[in-house]
């Protein structure tokens, strides 16, 4: 009998581990909640919308490969778009929800290919309508053909900054200052990872020309310490961060602006991994935590794999040629065969680069410190880094008791946009480690008690 | 090419191109106040891809409808949500 597979997310891994799974026989259900495939970076906007393309040559090209190849076995895949993957326990039983119906998946393997979301530090204002993260930002851009600001101001760390910088001027929009964190330089200094990730080094390159170009203003080592305005952002003030991570006196810059694009790193969806009982670690330039896998995408739970940037920070690239990988093991187990040796090579060669650019996502520990005792931390729930220094001086030091007491993460997002920050917060106020605060619990995203109420007979691959 | 329609938000007319999503289509507009949280603040599209829930509004009645992942339709009524609801 085939192999049954259940795979979540259909951004670059998990298409090349859904493409990858069905050359091999197995009969592969995969997942999405977006309406099309393509993930976050290959997103693909409403047909009726033919949005004019700002991206580099080669990253469209990859993605118009890919697609095409998945197109091509679509109709071998138990695709389910605009469905929503809530629950994962150890058993491998997958819950999912289309509207107000869910249904519990059991298959021999299932692949989380869940991606990554963006990051970002609580500072005064942050909330106010007009910050926004900058691959947001780029979504709107990229797939619904709308200017996300006029004049916009873009912060943060990694390449993300620049490229939506150069795309946002691309479209004709007007950036008024970048602000790198680091210096991209800096990763350019090794010149055999240079080589090694010749192909994103010249898309990145054709990104930093068209800034030049414009010449927009850069700020590096500055960062957003306040966001003015009310009902809508007015002006953003950066101020710069010394060596140690501290705010230098007298560097204030304000400036006036309709959007502030901040991108400070990623964090993994590993969500369902963690509630699958998968044994966890915590890297902060890698995604923050992380399943713990071998190199064939095998977590410490039998017959779950991760794969892609949800399995560890490595880019678009890494992401499909892991996925194919470890689509193949999820498929066949250990016969691999001569093709994927060869996709093996090429991503350790990827890899290579990766690892040099995982430097520019350090974020210094000051960083934590900008907001003040009235800033938002939890935004969903209004709780502010005052409470949560109470709570931690109350001896409330693991997430769940941090919770409890204060709300945090208890909102709508279910913490991903705050827990990593409370993690942090809770280091600096209370010693203790992102790896003892973790405690993953049900559920993964919100769901209706309609859906679960209707649950459908269980059903496999 | 994409055809054009209207919908109304906090009772003004605004327009959007098929296929779009509704934050698109308002912040197109220049409306960047999308909801009011509990404690007063004014909040927009943040993530602008469904995870952060802070774009959350009420369209044709029914609260908690994310701006960045609903499609606007012609006629949508959409108000900003104030609080809960």
């Amino acid at each position: 009998m085939a192999r049954s597979l259940v795979i979540v997310g259909a951004g670059p891994a998990g298409m090349a581990a859904a493409i990858e799974a069905v050359s091999r026989g197995a009969n592969v259900s995969l997942i999405d909640e977006a309406a099309r495939p393509g993930g976050q970076i290959y997103r693909q906007g409403h047909p009726a919308l033919a949005a004019k393309s700002y991206a580099a040559a080669g990253e469209l090209a990859r993605k118009r490969r890919l697609l095409e190849r998945f197109a091509a076995v679509a109709g071998e895949i138990d695709y389910r778009p605009n469905t929503t993957a809530f629950a994962l326990f150890p058993s491998r039983e997958l819950h999912v929800a289309v509207g107000e119906t869910s249904e519990a998946l059991r298959s021999d393997a299932v692949l989380l290919a869940t991606g990554v979301r963006e990051l970002a530090f609580p500072f005064p204002g942050w909330t106010t309508p007009g910050v926004m993260f900058a691959g947001g930002a780029q979504a709107l851009l990229k797939t619904q053909q709308v200017l996300p600001g006029r004049r916009a101001v873009i912060a943060g760390c990694g390449a993300l900054p620049l490229v939506v910088t150069a795309q946002l001027l691309r479209a004709g929009g007007t950036v008024k200052a970048l602000a790198p964190l680091h210096p991209l330089g800096r990763a350019l200094f090794d010149l055999s990872a240079l080589w090694r990730g010749r192909e994103v080094v010249r898309e990145g390159l054709g990104y930093a020309l068209s800034v030049a170009q414009a010449s927009v203003e850069r700020l590096t080592g500055f960062v957003p310490v306040r966001a003015m305005g009310r009902e809508r952002l007015e002006a953003a003030v950066l101020q710069r961060l010394d060596g140690e991570g501290r705010l230098v006196p007298g560097t204030e810059r304000e400036i006036a602006c309709d959007l502030l694009a901040l991108n400070y790193g990623f964090l993994a969806n590993g969500e369902l991994a963690a509630m699958a009982g998968a044994e966890m670690r915590h890297d902060a330039l890698a995604g923050g935590w992380l399943p713990q896998r071998d190199e064939l995408g095998r977590t410490s739970v039998p017959g779950l794999f991760v794969a892609g940037d949800g399995a560890e920070l490595r880019g678009a690239i890494v992401a499909e040629l892991d996925g194919r990988i470890v689509g193949a093991v999820a498929a066949s187990g250990d016969e691999l065969g001569p093709e994927i040796a060869h996709v093996q090579s090429l991503r350790r060669r990827h890899l290579v680069f990766q690892q040099a650019l995982r430097e520019t996502f350090r974020l210094p520990r000051g960083i934590w410190s900008i907001a003040r005792d009235d800033t938002a931390v939890c935004r969903c729930e209004s709780v502010t880094l005052g409470q949560l220094r109470r709570s931690f001086a109350a001896g409330h030091l693991s997430l769940n008791t941090v919770k409890r007491s204060s709300r945090a993460g208890m909102g709508w997002c279910g913490g991903r946009s705050c827990l990593h920050a409370v993690a942090a917060l809770a280091e600096i106020h209370g010693g203790k480690t992102p790896e003892e605060m973790m405690t993953p619990r049900p559920l993964a995203r919100p769901v209706t008690f309609a859906a679960l109420a209707h649950q459908r007979k269980a059903g496999g691959a | 090419m994409a055809t054009s329609f209207e919908f109304s938000f906090e009772g003004r007319a605004v327009a959007a191109k098929e296929g779009q999503s509704v934050a698109a289509a308002l912040i197109a507009a220049g409306e960047r106040w999308l909801r009011t949280d509990e404690a007063g603040n004014p909040k927009g599209a943040v993530c602008a891809i469904g995870f952060c829930w802070e774009c959350r509004l009420n369209v044709d009645g029914v609260p908690d409808s994310r701006a960045c992942m609903t499609e606007a339709r012609p006629g949508m009524v959409v108000r900003r949500q104030e609080g809960l609801l």
